[in-house]
């Protein structure tokens, strides 16, 4: 497994820091891709942030109220060695597969 | 012998997936060489969207491992400007299809600054580039610009097809004064194979036979380089040996190699995931057309992309040559008569 942090993305133009509102995840948790994780809450507006990964989550960085600084970390997701990253998914390795046969008569000269 | 034997088992091979070779070949360059710099999107602070700069940026500092605005030309230009100044950039476009804002300052600048200045500003860069497809993600995610970047004078071009390439060649292309473009084959990234840790650099220049046989030469690099050993255990079903040559270098292109394997077998298949039209293949098959004429039993045969741009995620099984599309090339070019 891999530790993968997410900070907190700056949510405005130039927003210096946002206050936690509501985790929506907990510890233990498996989160999906684009699964809201957490509701902030900025000078501008209150908005729930979709998890950029699949991952088990292995710390909330900071309690309902907290001020969380733009780039520290919100969230911490453990994933697996083989997880595709953050973008496509990892290519299954199936056993080939053919339906074409090949026949020759190789003139060996 | 034995003690060999007992040697090999005390030192197993690291296995290794791509992404974790490409990752320790990074490491071993910035930890070796205080010249060499890291950057791109995200591959600080998030260490890579496929994590292959993982943890660099921890264990190097943000000075020498360090986020980039999402501005591919301002990526370029800062590598250019850091060689002009003495530093190794390692820089990284997130995928192929972003290549294309940058194509300006690749082209007008870091390929011929070494030749524009009389070789007072050599352009030491390596720019990795996650390429080709296979990995189902949208536009811009799946693209090969091996024939674009081979075509422009003064760079070189180069993909590994396995973790051990991998790690090797990156540390050969880092080494070099010229700029190298590292086309990373995305869709193999995480496919585990043993890592001999030392190579010596004399066999990472040209090709490789990936497997020997004797009745055709299936040509590739990157990706399709393991799609070709498939096709090539399941032809030997069928009593046909073929051989496998792995270019790996894509610019230079090893002709000497090429030519040897063909002059063999004979007969040519060229196997790539790019459009066929002007793409690598077509270079390929006038080289071989050149060298082997005399010996060759059928024209050269492409099984590569078609002429569109590159399919959404469904339809990618579709574009990227598959084992059967290989396998009728195969055919054609064994059951070809002259005359």
């Amino acid at each position: 497994m891999a530790e993968i942090s997410f900070p907190l993305p700056d949510l405005g133009e130039g927003l210096l820091e946002a206050t936690v509102l509501e985790w929506l995840v907990k510890v233990g948790d498996q989160v999906e891709r684009n699964q809201p994780f957490v509701e902030v809450e900025t000078t501008k507006s209150s908005v729930e942030l979709p998890s950029p990964i699949a991952g088990i989550v292995l710390t909330l960085h900071g309690e309902p109220g907290d001020v969380v600084l733009v780039d520290t970390p919100l969230i911490t997701f453990a994933v697996a060695d083989d997880s595709a990253g953050i973008v496509g998914t990892v290519p299954q390795e199936a056993a080939p597969k053919r339906r074409v046969r090949l026949s020759a008569v190789l003139d060996e000269d | 012998m034995s003690d060999v034997l007992e040697r090999i088992q005390e030192t197993p091979l690291l296995q290794l997936s791509m992404q974790q070779a490409i990752n320790r070949a990074l490491g071993e360059i910035l930890e070796a060489d205080d010249r060499a710099l890291i950057f791109g999107e995200d591959v600080g602070v998030l260490g890579g969207v496929f994590r292959v700069t993982d943890g660099l940026q921890q264990r190097f500092g943000a000075n020498r491992v360090f986020d980039t605005p999402l501005a591919e030309s301002g990526i370029l230009g800062t590598a250019i400007g850091l060689a002009m100044a003495g530093f190794h950039p390692i820089p990284e476009v997130q995928f192929d299809g972003f290549a294309y804002p940058a194509v300006n300052q690749i082209i007008t600048q870091l390929a011929r600054m070494n030749y524009r200045s009389r070789g007072t500003l050599p352009m030491p860069v390596t720019l990795r580039v996650p390429s080709f497809g296979g990995i189902r993600a949208p536009e811009h995610h799946g693209e090969s610009l091996e024939s674009l970047f081979a075509h422009v004078p003064g760079l070189k071009v180069v993909s590994p097809a396995n973790p051990q390439q991998a790690y090797h060649l990156l540390k050969h292309a880092a080494s070099m004064p010229d700029p190298v473009i590292f086309m990373e084959p995305k869709a193999r990234y995480w496919n585990k194979a043993g890592v001999d840790l030392t190579e010596n650099s004399a066999s990472l220049e040209g090709a490789v036979i990936a497997r020997p046989g004797t009745h055709a030469t299936l040509i590739a690099w990157g990706g399709m380089v393991s799609r070709c050993l498939q096709v090539a255990e399941l032809a030997a079903e069928d009593g046909i040996e073929l051989e496998v040559l792995d270019l790996r270098w894509l610019k230079p292109i090893d002709e000497a190699q090429l030519a040897a394997s063909v002059s063999r077998t004979r007969r040519a298949i060229v196997v790539h995931e790019g459009p066929r039209t002007i793409g690598l293949g077509a270079e390929v098959a006038a080289l071989v057309s050149q060298s082997c004429f005399d010996t060759l039993r059928a024209p050269v045969e492409r099984v590569t992309g078609f002429d569109v741009p590159y399919p959404s995620g469904d339809l990618e099984d579709e574009y990227i040559p598959n084992i059967d599309r290989i396998l009728f090339g195969v055919q054609r070019v064994l059951e070809y008569r002259r005359g």
